[in-house]
């Protein structure tokens, strides 16, 4: 990315997107808790309000799965709706909407309804327990009509909201508690990110690490201790998860034949399960491990928080297992990660 | 109503046709909803939903070819009764989770709200939707943004098997408006007359920036939840309820009044009889999609 570019904030990032999409389109709007005057848990949707009014920006009750269906029925009758879940663990409470009606409305009706809501929500451990730190987005993937992106910067942070605002269906898009006070390059005015494209973040030789939002930063972190016992990782950051780049990584593992998935939702059914499995379905061959939270709660206690999830130490420690087990012909019968911990 | 019957005796009577929630006993509901709605206005149901279009006007043999699975049907026969849609005709939608449709009605309320048109949304449910939570998100969201919203309960007083005394605690339904300030009124859903002008009333109100409104209408279900479901009434509680027609009641009512002769009847009878067996033949003339279909429409 241009140095020349102004730095950011991921907030400003989607406030950006979302006012300039509300100043060329008068029918988008935002539904949610908080997000009028208070611009938003994270102040990602600041000035939206003084700019637009309470209309278009409208605050919610607590009701959710409500909240989700106003999103559907007005994305249905032709109005934009970016819909705010303020932490993806609720994005539970208003499945049904999205999944029964807004996911499925463009099929079920043969193409004379369709329901391009946006639903933005945050994800993510940080010291607030097990029901406000889950990242449920492999839960999402597997719904058919449903895009789901996850980007790691402000620059891709406004060029995927760009792209959920054009977008023929719904899209959820999942940002991270932990991205909000990182700031990154500020993105080239109107660029668009594809959804369905991803972005190799550091290019590597040995192995090939894909994962998305706060967890590229933690895999980079992980890249530079390697780097320095000789290990070249390439990270991917997969932005887009439904659909999956599948070109992209198989692209990288023909060259490193190895690959890492790292993720901090669980693994059971993960967004790293999906990858392998896409790549083995592709014939690639190449050795493989996943990394995630351990099977267990993210509780808010600071010490248990810390060891379910992944950070930079841990994923260096499975890149030198993975790629030590690959090159002794020895599987590590310990189980890896977790008896590590 | 005649014509609501007919089609769901047609459609019941042929083989392989499907699983089907039939409303028979529940026609006055519908047509009396429908005739108090305007061109411009949309009605959003639940599943039991072949009165309710063929109320607002879905072209019956559209309607037949769709519950059939067939790709002449209004939405090529992929929607089926529980999803079916005809927007042109005023008919958004039916959606067969049970009050999965309540906040969808109130976003496209919202929507005609926001646009500026005159128009009013319809959320049509059961009395088993009354159970549910997103009836009592929805009303409040409702209530609060003052949405052209009117919200009507066809209380057929059964969620498949389960009676509503034994579901659902309110003396009357329409009394879960009442916390947020809406208006709400329980009529008698057996006579389509008393049925269209409580429905006139409350959209008058809707009509003029009121906000949303509530109508229960107390019905009475003929049949079985549906057409592969167990029948729990007696012989005897089902002649007793059988004998409530909403049909054979318009019919009485109009023959002492002078108002319908056995002439009329007749030839209004053969009149629907002929159309129902147009529907009939169109749909089963009609091919099936092809089966790359399954993947059109996804993204």
């Amino acid at each position: 990315m241009s140095t020349e570019m102004p730095r950011m904030f991921f907030r400003e990032a989607i406030a950006r997107a979302i006012a300039e999409a509300m100043r060329a389109d008068p029918r988008v709007l935002v539904l949610g808790q908080d997000v009028g005057a208070f611009g938003g848990a994270y102040r990602e949707f600041d000035g939206l309000y003084a700019e637009f009014g309470a209309e278009r920006v409208r605050d919610t009750p607590v009701a959710e799965a409500a909240t989700m269906g106003v999103g559907v029925g007005a994305a249905a009758a032709g109005w934009r709706p970016v819909v705010s879940i303020t932490y993806m663990d609720f994005v539970m409470l208003a499945l049904d909407p999205l999944v029964n009606y807004g996911a499925k409305l463009r099929y079920k009706t043969a193409g004379r309804l369709t329901a391009p809501v946006v639903v933005k929500t945050t994800a993510g451990a940080r010291g607030q327990g097990v029901a406000h730190s889950q990242c449920l987005e492999s839960w999402l993937m597997s719904v058919p009509g449903l895009k789901v992106v996850a980007p790691s910067n402000p620059a891709d942070a406004y060029g995927l909201m760009r792209s959920a605002l054009r977008a023929n269906g719904p899209v959820v898009f999942v940002d991270h508690k932990r991205l909000y006070p990182i700031p990154g390059d500020g993105p080239a005015p109107d660029t668009e990110v594809p959804i369905g494209k991803g972005r190799i973040a550091r290019h590597g030789a040995d192995l090939t690490l894909t994962t998305h939002s706060f967890m590229v930063h933690t895999s980079l972190q992980a890249a530079v201790i390697l780097a320095e016992e000789g290990i070249s990782v390439e990270v991917i950051d997969l932005r887009s998860l439904a659909p999956l780049d599948v070109d992209l990584i198989q692209a990288s593992v023909s060259r490193t034949g190895a690959l890492l998935t790292v993720e901090e939702g669980q693994v059971t059914c993960g967004v790293g399960a999906e990858v392998a499995a896409r790549l083995r379905e592709r014939g690639a061959a190449f050795a493989g491990a996943r990394m995630g939270a351990i099977a267990a709660p993210v509780s808010s206690n600071p010490v248990l928080e810390a060891v379910a999830i992944p950070n930079a130490e841990r994923v260096a420690r499975a890149v030198r297992l993975l790629l030590r087990t690959r090159d002794s012909g020895h599987v590590d019968a310990g189980g890896g990660e977790l008896s590590a911990l | 109503m005649m014509t609501i019957r007919a089609f769901e005796q047609a459609l019941a009577a042929r083989p392989n046709h499907g699983f089907q929630l039939l409303s028979a006993g529940e026609e006055a509901v519908a047509v009396g909803l429908c005739s108090a709605l305007r061109p411009g206005d949309q009605l959003l149901t639940g599943g039991r939903s072949i009165g309710p279009a063929l109320a607002r006007g879905v072209e019956p043999r559209l309607l037949m070819a769709e519950l059939l699975g067939k790709a002449a049907g209004v939405n090529r026969g992929k929607a089926g009764r529980g999803h079916l849609a005809d927007p042109e005709s005023g008919f958004f939608g039916a959606h067969a989770v049970v009050a999965g449709n309540i906040s969808v009605a109130a976003g496209v309320a919202l929507a005609t709200k926001l646009s500026g048109r005159p128009d009013i949304v319809c959320i049509l449910f059961g009395d088993g939707a009354a159970g549910a939570g997103a009836l009592h998100e929805t009303l409040n969201i409702a209530a609060l943004w003052r949405l052209p919203l009117l919200f009507v309960c066809d209380n057929n007083q059964f969620s498949v098997s389960t009676p509503r005394r034994a579901a659902l605690a309110p003396r009357k339904l329409s009394d879960l408006a009442a916390p947020f300030q809406i208006p709400g009124r329980t009529v008698d859903g057996m006579d389509v007359n008393v049925v269209a002008q409580a429905i006139e009333l409350a959209a008058s109100g809707v009509r003029a920036g009121e906000g949303p409104a509530f109508v229960e209408c107390e019905s009475e279900r003929f049949a079985a939840h549906s057409s592969t479901a167990r029948e729990t009434r007696s012989r005897e509680e089902l002649k007793h309820t059988r004998a409530r027609c909403p049909i054979l009641r318009l019919i009485a009512e109009l023959q002492a009044t002078g108002r319908l002769d056995d002439t009329s009847l007749r030839a209004l009878e053969l009149e629907v009889e002929a159309e129902i067996a147009g529907a009939v033949a169109f749909a089963e003339a009609a091919p099936f999609p092809d089966p790359r279909e399954a993947l059109a429409d996804v993204d």
